[in-house]
């Protein structure tokens, strides 16, 4: 999960008028979201009555398009700012709702495949990043922030990393901006690969959520490609937000070790710190629905709310993505998260169609 | 980018987190949900 975009940090608002600052940008959020359903809605049936060869294009590229061509072109004006950076809490939001569309059996099941393909990811995408790194004469706490936020979450795996290790903010905007150009460039490339090699909803949902760095993105990737394959990649993308704190604390106790970090003191209470809350309420929502808590309609009720929080969040994505900020970072940091993505990408391929096969999907 | 810095001394300074809002806002729409207060939300 990541923002290119922040509050102002001048003076600290009153919670009210805090409140109210950011009714624009979810407004905006909104219309920007809104504006992709109608078009997914009206462009396909104009071009097939004026005969048009036009592809179907869902409602989560065009809001992300329409974000990216404002955030491009004219900007987000500072009054949206902080309402466009509650996309991640839209996120969070639509995930937990999405465990009503999950029954526990199956998040056993899926979760437990997800788990095993996690752990052999992040050993094998932390150890190639850290190569890189030290081949590319990056300074060694860029390496270990730009490995996190490949491993495991994007920027908030970076930034939980930050503050353990006492990385410089400046290594971390170097690695925020690596992690979040790379992960514009995997909603498009993604699903065209996934089309390409004619992946099931099953594995390509699997592969999205392993390879795809930030939450909003990997949630995107996934449901461009189909809805059954962005509640894969959720799930996987979920699973591995989870590693989160037990990464971040080996970063740390290694920095403690060598002398550039202060020692962590109680691990268990480190380890809840940096956990994901909404891994918990994802779960919960998902044993309440099991367990018949909602009826059929409240389930339907439960997954339109998650779909409409999303589209805020796929909003949101294109936004605060702006490529103009991300160039300024500099080619090193980004070379070697692209060379690591691509590398990480086709190992999570090959992951994932093993799996298929000893699983059968 | 510059931005990103701020979001990092942000997110510092919260005192409860996005993910703890989140989840919260979701069970809360959960339960009206359930209680009836929301009946039907269309897609």
């Amino acid at each position: 999960m990541a923002e290119a975009i922040a509050l102002p940090q001048s003076r600290p608002a009153q919670p009210a008028l805090q409140f109210f600052q950011l009714i624009p940008g979810v407004l905006l959020l909104a219309a920007v979201g809104y504006a992709g359903k109608l078009l997914e809605r009206n462009v396909g049936t104009y071009a097939k009555a004026h005969h048009w060869t036009f592809p179907n294009i869902e409602y989560v590229l065009w809001a992300i398009l329409i974000g990216l061509a404002i955030s491009n072109t004219v900007g987000v004006p500072q009054i949206f700012r902080a309402g466009v950076a509650t996309y991640e809490f839209w996120l969070k939001a639509g995930i937990v709702l999405l465990g009503s569309r999950f029954l526990l059996g199956d998040v056993l099941k899926l979760g437990g495949v997800s788990l095993a393909l996690v752990a052999i990811e992040i050993a094998g995408a932390i150890a190639f990043m850290t190569f890189l790194g030290r081949a590319f004469g990056l300074r060694p706490k860029l390496t270990s922030l730009l490995a996190v936020g490949s491993a495991v979450c994007g920027v908030s795996a970076i930034i939980a990393t930050q503050g353990a290790i006492e990385a410089d903010d400046e290594d971390s905007s170097f690695a925020i901006a690596a992690i979040l150009a790379l992960g514009a460039l995997s909603l498009f490339t993604f699903p065209l690969i996934g089309h390409a090699l004619h992946l099931s909803d099953h594995a390509y949902g699997l592969w999205a959520g392993l390879a795809v760095d930030n939450t909003a993105e990997a949630t995107a990737a996934g449901a461009l490609y189909s809805d059954a394959a962005g509640k894969l990649a959720v799930l996987a993308k979920t699973t591995r937000n989870a590693m989160i704190g037990f990464v971040v604390l080996a970063y740390a106790i290694y920095w403690a070790s060598q002398g550039q970090a202060k020692t962590v003191g109680n691990k268990a209470a480190f380890l809840w710190q940096k956990f994901p809350k909404f891994v918990l309420g994802f779960l919960l929502i998902s044993v309440l629905a099991t367990y018949h808590f909602f009826t059929k309609d409240q389930t339907t009720a439960l997954a339109n709310l998650s779909r409409w929080a999303f589209l805020l969040t796929f909003a949101g994505v294109g936004l605060r993505t702006n490529f103009r900020e991300m160039r300024k970072q500099g080619l090193r940091p980004f070379a070697v998260g692209a060379i690591g993505e691509v590398v990480i990408a086709v190992f999570t391929l090959a992951l994932v169609a093993g799996a298929g096969k000893l699983f059968g999907f | 980018m510059a931005t990103n810095a701020a979001v990092v001394s942000s997110r510092k300074s919260r005192l409860l987190s996005v993910d703890t809002w989140a989840v919260v806002a979701a069970l809360l729409a959960a339960l009206l949900i359930r209680a009836g207060v929301l009946t039907r939300i269309p897609w």
